[in-house]
């Protein structure tokens, strides 16, 4: 158990009693899939290079097909630990929406915490930060781990930086799509104000945030743009986006040229993409690993933002509800916070 | 308002006077729900505050109904869903096909050629595939949640078994009323994705052997819904609480998919094809190892293409190595259906364990 001296006291204290089924899930998930990582990264790799070497003693940057026993188990382990880094805040989502918010409004333990000298702001406050705290630090060593993992792994080439999953996994965009489906889950629970209805708004609004991020990643950083007059080079690792070709007026046509993708490990020779007939040269635009971290960072604060604005919204929700029905005790408790109009208040007890 | 209802029911017992339901209140919120009669409970839960011949059913108890009334929102959900997956369907094979086979046709010939017609199609298949497949994750979470969880959380079901029907028919009632749904509407989803996925094959870049088309072509997709059904179903009479149901449902039923997607190909005997000169084994076939036979053994880690040049060359490559052929192990299409069966047997197999298991854990309790 936790030594009580580091429990907070007030409100924080009982977000985490009530909540301590979902904390001892949580840190089981992370140090779960920390195992994973950590295996991947050691043991793992260790075991399926050996597997590869043993098929390819030249070199494995030379071999185009390794299979093996340890490269099959290699794969699964470091592919589902993607995925599950990926999703995390899917899970955050849909307790935060369900467990979190929506099930205290359902059953009642809100109300009671608001009569419990517990403004309802201190108390969405409370719930907010304690789980913000506990998802931020195990969201933070899972992507530590995944970045080790995969620097590790570079030999044993498999998915590219630029993948969803992958992207979403390996930088602090993990950890802003972790808070965002917090607040999300949040607003919705309280919106929605009951547990299981909670839980599919909140894991609908999680999934449009996260589509919409695959959807608009390009976007967030000005991309590269090459031209050429037979043909253009994508560098080895670059995202490639788009290409097309110059016309003889000079200007930019978006079409399919025909480009050759290297078939070697790592994308060794890049991708190659020459002109159509006719046409005075081709162009071509992509994102080199590079701008990995700008990316990054430009995502995570726009993630960031939209979590911002559903703890704004979940207030001002709270503020509004509690402020139009709350009870005289409350009333007094607040005086500031309540309208003029008072024959609204009190009026159900 | 809801701070104020929470406030005067503050146990579940306190207002036990017949003729206080709260009309208009929404639903389950509260504790209240143990004090109210079944028929209240089924009419609230509905959302609806109709007048009470809507309810009436006689002096016999018929605990089917209640599960319809209580439960309609989700009836609709499937329902719509059902329909909204078929007609995706419909007007992807009927409306944007042309677009794409057109596009195909000028593509003929062409090195350069814009295929989002295609693609577009293809992607639009495929997401159905995807969500007739995993629908089921869906399933195991209302059933350990909503159907089963919550009912026993709050009371529902206790208040039942108080009605003249017996705990064992409350169970056996819940999972007939859901399973017909799932069994109709699983029915109309495969019946259409078979269709739409076999109307023009040349559009796809999908194939049989891929997890979600082989699982949305065939009876494992029912099999599938009605084991997370029994398995939500099981981990509510466990686990008592909506929540932690709902979460231990779809956790088991995925590790389920996942342990039978690893162990799909291995569900019925594959062919082996041995000769001595390199072969290729048919596109449309899964592929499950292939390589040389070096001294009578098979080496999966040689290619078939390690001995290559002029008749000569290869046969004295083949003497060095020691190889004397090569092999394929995969599965014809041919053996769709028995892979197909096998994996529905299982997970029907389950299914009875998990409703079987509620079954007797349920009677044990309530003894």
């Amino acid at each position: 158990m936790i030594p009580s001296s580091l429990v907070p006291r007030g409100p924080g204290r009982s977000v985490l009693r009530l909540h301590r089924a979902a904390l001892w899930t949580w840190l089981s998930l992370v140090a779960a899939t920390s195992a994973a990582l950590l295996w991947a990264y050691g043991p793992g790799h260790e075991s399926a290079l050996a597997d590869a070497l043993r098929q390819c003693p030249d070199g494995i940057a030379l071999c185009d097909r390794t299979s093996g026993p340890w490269i099959g188990r290699y794969d699964t382990v470091s592919a589902l630990g993607t995925i599950g880094v990926a999703h995390l805040s899917f899970l955050v989502a849909g307790w935060a929406g369900a467990a979190l918010v929506g099930r205290e409004l359902e059953n009642g333990t809100a109300h009671l915490a608001w009569t419990q000298s517990v403004s309802p702001a201190r108390w969405l406050a409370a719930e907010l930060a304690v789980p913000a705290l506990f998802v931020s630090a195990g969201t933070t060593v899972l992507v530590l781990l995944h970045r080790l993992m995969r620097d590790g792994g570079r030999d044993l080439a498999w998915a590219s930086w630029y993948e969803y999953d992958v992207f979403r996994a390996d930088g602090p965009v993990a950890v802003a799509y972790a808070l965002c489906g917090l607040a999300l889950g949040a607003l919705a629970g309280l919106v929605v104000g009951r547990a299981l209805p909670a839980l599919g708004v909140a894991l609908a609004a999680q999934l449009a945030v996260v589509v919409l991020g695959n959807e608009y990643r390009p976007k967030l950083w000005p991309v590269v743009s090459v031209t050429g007059t037979g043909s253009v080079d994508v560098p080895s690792g670059a995202a490639h986006l788009h290409q097309g070709v110059i016309t003889a007026g000079g200007a930019r046509r978006a079409t399919s040229v025909p480009c050759d993708f290297a078939d070697g490990p790592n994308g060794a020779n890049g991708v190659r993409c020459g002109a159509e007939d006719g046409a005075s040269g081709v162009w071509a635009t992509y994102h080199p690993e590079s701008h990995f971290r700008p990316l990054q960072l430009v995502e995570t604060g726009a993630v960031l933002a939209v979590a911002a604005l559903a703890v704004a919204a979940a207030f001002l929700l709270l503020r509004r509800r509690t402020a139009a029905a709350s009870p005289p005790a409350a009333a007094g408790r607040a005086p500031g916070s309540v309208p003029a109009d008072g024959s609204a208040t009190g009026a159900s007890v | 308002m809801s701070a104020a209802t929470a406030g005067d029911t503050p146990g579940g017992a306190a207002g036990r006077s017949a003729g206080t339901p709260r009309a208009g209140e929404a639903g389950e919120a509260g504790g209240a729900a143990e004090a109210r009669t079944a028929k209240e409970a089924a009419r609230e839960g509905a959302g609806s505050d109709r007048s009470p011949e809507g309810g009436r059913t006689g002096g016999r108890a018929r605990p089917g109904v209640a599960v319809l009334r209580l439960h309609r929102t989700a009836l609709l959900v499937w329902g719509g869903y059902v329909l909204a997956a078929v007609a995706v369907l419909v007007w992807t094979v009927t409306v944007t096909a042309d677009a794409a086979l057109r596009e195909q046709a000028r593509c003929v010939g062409e090195p350069v050629c814009g295929i989002a017609a295609t693609l577009a199609y293809g992607d639009r298949i495929g997401m159905v595939a995807t969500a007739v497949c995993y629908g089921f994750l869906v399933v195991a979470a209302f059933a350990g949640g909503a159907l089963f969880g919550r009912e026993l959380e709050n009371g529902t079901a206790h208040l039942v078994w108080t009605q003249s029907v017996s705990p064992a028919r409350w169970l056996a009632a819940e999972l007939a009323v859901a399973a017909l749904p799932l069994l109709l509407g699983s029915a109309v989803l495969v019946l259409s994705f078979r269709w739409a996925w076999s109307a023009h094959r040349e559009l796809l870049g999908t194939d049989w052997t891929f997890a979600d088309v082989f699982v949305a072509r065939g009876p494992a997709t029912a099999a599938y819904c009605l084991c997370a059904l029994a398995v939500g179903a099981l981990a509510a009479v466990v686990l008592r609480r909506a929540l932690p149901a709902l979460g231990v449902s779809v956790a088991s039923v995925l590790a389920l998919n996942l342990v039978l997607d690893g162990f799909r190909p291995s569900l019925w005997p594959h062919v082996t094809r041995t000769a001595r000169t390199p072969f290729e084994v048919s596109g449309s076939a899964w592929q499950i190892e292939n390589g040389a036979v070096v001294g009578g053994r098979r080496t999966a880690e040689l290619g078939p293409h390690l001995c290559d040049g002029t008749a000569a060359e290869v046969r004295r490559c083949m003497a060095e190595g020691d190889i004397t052929g090569y092999y394929a192990a995969y599965h014809p299409p041919s053996h769709f259906w028995p892979l197909h069966l096998a994996e529905t047997g299982i997970v029907l197999a389950v299914a009875a364990l998990a409703t079987g298991a509620a079954f007797l854990l349920l009677r044990h309790r309530t003894a």
